[in-house]
């Protein structure tokens, strides 16, 4: 197997009701590994179904296969039903070339820096931020 | 350069001077267990060979090993059963084109035939298509979008030979396409 790691730290939230994670990536996501580090972010969403916000750092990650973009795209599907959201940030630009190209980048945010991301990640949707 | 051209390939470090690249067309071809384990090696492969052996730039070397690890992963996924071999193929045109051709056995219990495959990258590229689901992007939303030609043919054995292939177009240009992706956390290196 692939070696990838997926930690997930809190995110300080002053409003009620909103639970925010800054979700760590490191290593290659691929064929060998992906379903099982997926599950760990659909353990994130059972316990957290209602507005649930996502940070995913993703400076470590140096690859990921369409698979991957395929739950990415999965896990934003059910975390926005829910009325959360994800951002991510410090992209590699081998992986913003993925996202680009399979048209992430149309639904989830990227950022330069945490800050940027941390920022955007709890607006209120109407205040809206620039991605990078 | 003939004693280079008879050592094995390996990727040479990051910033390694000078690139490899003679007149003629180099073939390598390598087969591979039915793991996707192994995959990962065939990706690093790639990203050296690219790098060192053709005249490809950074972003290129990454999306070729975008490409060849879906087309692998396909071929493992419906060509070929455990413990059977895929066989990939790199032809180096020098100043032309990278040529990657991946085969299966046609062992797989998910076989499908080459006009099938057609069929479905065909629909899944067209603009309208809504992709649902986990799976079903690889062809068509990697492979398809950063190769100029992909073509699917069935074997003799009863699999599936995927042939792709992307110009160089203007060899002068240290990258083909505009870098859309200016990121101070990714050093591209000039090698």
């Amino acid at each position: 197997m692939t070696q990838a790691n997926i930690t997930i730290e809190d995110i300080p939230v002053s409003t009620e009701g909103i639970t925010a994670k800054l979700v760590k990536f490191q290593g290659q996501l691929d064929e060998s590994n992906v379903d099982e580090k997926a599950k760990t972010i659909y353990e994130l969403i059972e316990k957290n179904p209602q507005n649930l916000f996502l940070l995913f750092d993703f400076e470590e990650l140096e690859y990921m296969n369409s698979k991957s973009i395929g739950y990415l795209t999965d896990w934003y599907g059910k975390i926005t039903e829910g009325g959360g959201k994800i951002v991510v940030a410090k992209t590699r630009s081998n992986i913003l070339d993925i996202l680009q190209v399979v048209g992430l980048t149309q639904l989830i945010n990227c950022y330069t820096t945490l800050d940027e991301a941390k920022l955007a990640l709890l607006q209120k949707p109407a205040e809206g931020g620039a991605a990078s | 350069m003939e004693n280079q051209q008879r050592q094995p390939i390996q990727a040479p470090p990051a910033g390694t001077p000078e690139r490899v690249v003679s007149g003629k067309p180099m073939e390598i071809t390598i087969t591979l267990p039915t793991n996707a384990y192994f995959v990962s090696g065939i990706r690093d492969f790639t990203l050296g060979l690219i790098r060192n052996m053709t005249e490809f730039s950074e972003q290129w070397a990454f999306r070729f090993q975008s490409v060849v690890d879906e087309l692998c992963n396909n071929a493992i996924e419906h060509g070929s059963k455990q413990g059977d071999n895929i066989v990939i193929t790199f032809i180096n045109h020098p100043k032309e084109s990278i040529e990657i051709i991946v085969r299966d056995s046609g062992s797989g219990k998910a076989k499908m035939s080459a006009s099938e495959l057609n069929r479905i990258v065909k629909e899944r590229t067209d603009p309208h298509y809504v992709h649902i689901g986990i799976r079903g992007r690889g062809l068509s939303k990697i492979v398809a979008e950063w190769t100029d030609e992909l073509v699917f043919s069935d074997t003799e054995t009863g699999g599936i030979e995927a042939r792709v292939k992307k110009y160089l177009k203007d060899p002068n240009l240290p990258q083909q396409t505009g870098n859309p992706l200016e990121n101070p956390t990714h050093l591209v290196l000039n090698v």
